[in-house]
């Protein structure tokens, strides 16, 4: 039955399927009227259903050899236009060297870590540090926090903003040579103001505000990078049925990748740790379960090294896995080397 | 799959007064015929008036039916299939290649199951340049979690290339990899698109010789059916199961490999076992279990269903 594979609700499939409308040619010969008697329903939902028919049963024109699946690239012109594809550096030299330049666009990457390590940190330095303008070296966009925790400090923000304007003036008067300082024109206010910050208090305030950030971005344009901080929280507590948990998580997990992939920005979800029993012993693993994890492109997961904080990549499809130390100072997030005074931006 | 009033046009004798008798038995397309006692409707239709006008529409939506079904093979014709047109191809990894007697089959679909981060997206990667380099052909992946690497795909064509003069080996990069066509898709309703549209194109053959579809790779198809099963409704299930027969429709009718991805759940105790549940078992014709050793770059291949070999044979094999 054709009929079933269009995006329809089962009571509108239900109706379609018993008065024989099962395939997409009937659908495509019939009138909205026609379905609208048929069928029961209001005019303009038999309208709404034929839109969706025939812009699923639509047999696109082959144009060229590689047209065998319409809107398909193949993998030499993805390969070029990658080399376009722009990080956001974590102002670590070492955590960038590892994450191949910064976190990428276009992909999910998931931190995880135990309390304290420096995730929120992490997630408050790259907001600010995606909006480093182009001319020196950064995407020069705008960053959507999304705070599910409410550990969110705009004083510590503040702070890391104004750590990073200095950071840039000195960094162009080295790029310019010039002895004195270069005034960058970015301001520790206009940081700040471009970083949109929604607090979300429930798993369905948090699954609404997924579902509409398609529309508020094309709104915005600049953004460039999501952080949810953190992604599993609200998900974890009163969930009677665990299987409706499975399903809300996998569909938010594929949202989130088709709007990175489509609006070309990162998306940077952060996970909490939990005990787990792995092979006789309890183990520290990333909260949510097996499925979860599969829900992101990339995973970096933070960890003590002693007294070091240390960061490793745990998944990705084309990096090696490595690990990293970076430290948290007042500054932000720098490298662990105490003795490197200077920053290396990029 | 035809409403009778649309199968009017072509064959008159099912007009209007055919048509409401049998709507009168809440049949209201061909297919409903296979699923209503015919004998209570040819008993009904005997006490009309007009008895044997209706008898013979009967007869005629039955012929129509007969067409339908798919034409029967004899085991020699088969086997003539099978040498002729159901190869092995090579995955390019030799511990894979071995226990698998030479590869993946076309015409099957083999399932690759694995925990995050077990090396489920890097074996497709490789499957798909070493198809695309060592046959002509097109080699599609379906992506749903961002996870398709060119630079990989480049460094796995680049490597062991025979000619040495930089630009000559650039254009046999550049050739192979035009032939791997990719498309991301996030949601089930997209993924049919995609596959309705291959099929169309493959049946209609407009396509020339090199772009005939040697692979189809789909990576991850659990993440697409996961939102969708389970709940209120078999609706999931429904999905999942058409999906499963489109998939092998398409690789045994066009001869390409098809190659899913899928991932682990929690099951009793602290085992874990494929997601998808037990309808999805049976579906695919080759499933393979993907392991990787904590922090290591070596991957352990165990069979745990396949036509024609053991199960639980092992292999290991590196990722580099």
């Amino acid at each position: 039955m054709e009929v079933t594979r269009l995006p329809l609700s089962a009571t509108q499939r239900g109706k379609l399927i018993s008065t024989g409308y099962t395939s997409l040619s009937s659908l495509s010969s019939a009138t909205s009227s026609d379905l609208a008697r048929d069928l029961n329903i209001t005019e303009r939902e038999a309208c709404e259903i034929l839109k969706v028919a025939t812009s699923t049963s639509s047999p696109d024109k082959l144009d060229g050899s590689h047209a065998v699946v319409n809107g398909a690239k193949n993998a030499w012109d993805m390969l070029h236009e990658e080399s376009s594809l722009m990080c956001i550096t974590t102002s670590c030299a070492d955590l960038d060297s590892i994450l191949g330049g910064g976190i990428n666009c276009k992909q999910v990457t998931e931190i995880g870590g135990v309390p304290g390590i420096g995730k929120t940190q992490l997630g408050i330095q790259l907001a600010i540090n995606v909006q480093i303008p182009p001319y020196c070296g950064g995407l020069g966009g705008k960053a959507i926090y999304i705070d599910t925790e409410g550990s969110f400090m705009v004083e510590r923000a503040s702070q890391m903003a104004e750590a990073c304007v200095e950071d840039l003036s000195e960094y162009s008067r080295f790029l310019h040579k010039n002895l004195q300082a270069c005034q960058v024109e970015i301001k520790c206010k206009d940081i700040l103001e471009n970083i949109y910050y929604f607090r979300v208090c429930t798993y369905t305030e948090q699954i609404d505000l997924i579902n509409h950030l398609h529309n508020f971005i094309l709104e915005h344009k600049d953004v460039k990078v999501v952080i949810i901080d953190s992604v599993t929280f609200h998900f974890r507590q009163n969930f009677d049925d665990l299987a409706l948990r499975t399903r809300a998580l996998s569909a938010m997990a594929l949202k989130l990748m088709k709007l990175a992939k489509e609006l070309c920005l990162a998306v940077v979800l952060m996970n909490q740790v939990t005990a787990k029993y792995i092979e006789g012993s309890f183990q520290l693993a990333l909260a949510l379960g097996d499925s979860w994890s599969h829900s992101c492109t990339n995973r970096v997961i933070l960890y003590w090294n002693g007294n070091e904080r240390c960061a490793f990549i745990d998944k990705s499809p084309s990096l090696k896995p490595a690990s990293a130390a970076y430290s948290v100072t007042s500054r932000g997030i720098r490298n662990s080397d105490s003795s490197c005074k200077r920053n290396k931006m990029m | 799959m035809s409403a009778l009033k649309s199968l009017e046009r072509y064959y008159p004798i099912l007009d209007s007064h055919f048509q409401s008798f049998c709507a009168s038995h809440g049949i209201f397309t061909a297919e409903d015929f296979l699923t209503h006692d015919l004998y209570v409707l040819a008993a009904s239709a005997e006490q009309q008036p007009t008895a044997e006008r209706l008898k013979e529409g009967i007869a005629q939506v039955l012929s129509i039916i007969d067409e339908w079904h798919r034409p029967w093979l004899n085991g020699m014709e088969l086997l003539e299939d099978a040498e002729r047109n159901k190869h092995v191809l090579s995955t390019g990894i030799e511990g894979i290649d071995l226990i698998l007697g030479g590869g993946l089959c076309q015409g099957q679909l083999t399932e690759v199951v694995g925990t995050s981060s077990s090396g489920k997206t890097q074996v497709c990667l490789r499957m798909a340049a070493n198809v695309a380099k060592n046959h002509t052909g097109k080699v599609i992946y379906i992506d749903t979690g961002n996870s398709f690497s060119p630079q990989r795909i480049e460094s796995f064509v680049a490597r062991n290339s025979d000619p040495i003069y930089i630009q000559a080996r650039s254009n046999i990069i550049q050739k192979v990899m035009s032939n791997i066509v990719y498309h991301s898709v996030f949601d089930i309703f997209a993924m049919f698109d995609v596959l309705h549209q291959l099929e169309n194109n493959l049946t209609s053959q407009v396509l020339k010789e090199d772009c005939k579809v040697l692979l189809l790779i789909i990576d991850s198809i659990s993440s697409l059916i996961t939102p969708v099963l389970g709940g209120s409704g078999s609706q999931g299930h429904a999905l999942m199961t058409t999906a499963g027969v489109l998939l092998k429709k398409l690789a045994h009718e066009h001869n390409i490999v098809l190659l899913v991805t899928n991932h682990m759940v929690g099951g009793e105790g602290s085992n874990l076992k494929p997601a998808l549940g037990e309808t999805w078992k049976s579906i695919p014709h080759v499933r393979l279990r993907l392991s990787r050793n904590n922090g290591s770059n070596v991957c352990n291949l165990s069979v745990l269903k396949h036509p024609a070999i053991a199960s639980s044979l092992a292999a290991t094999f590196t990722i580099d």
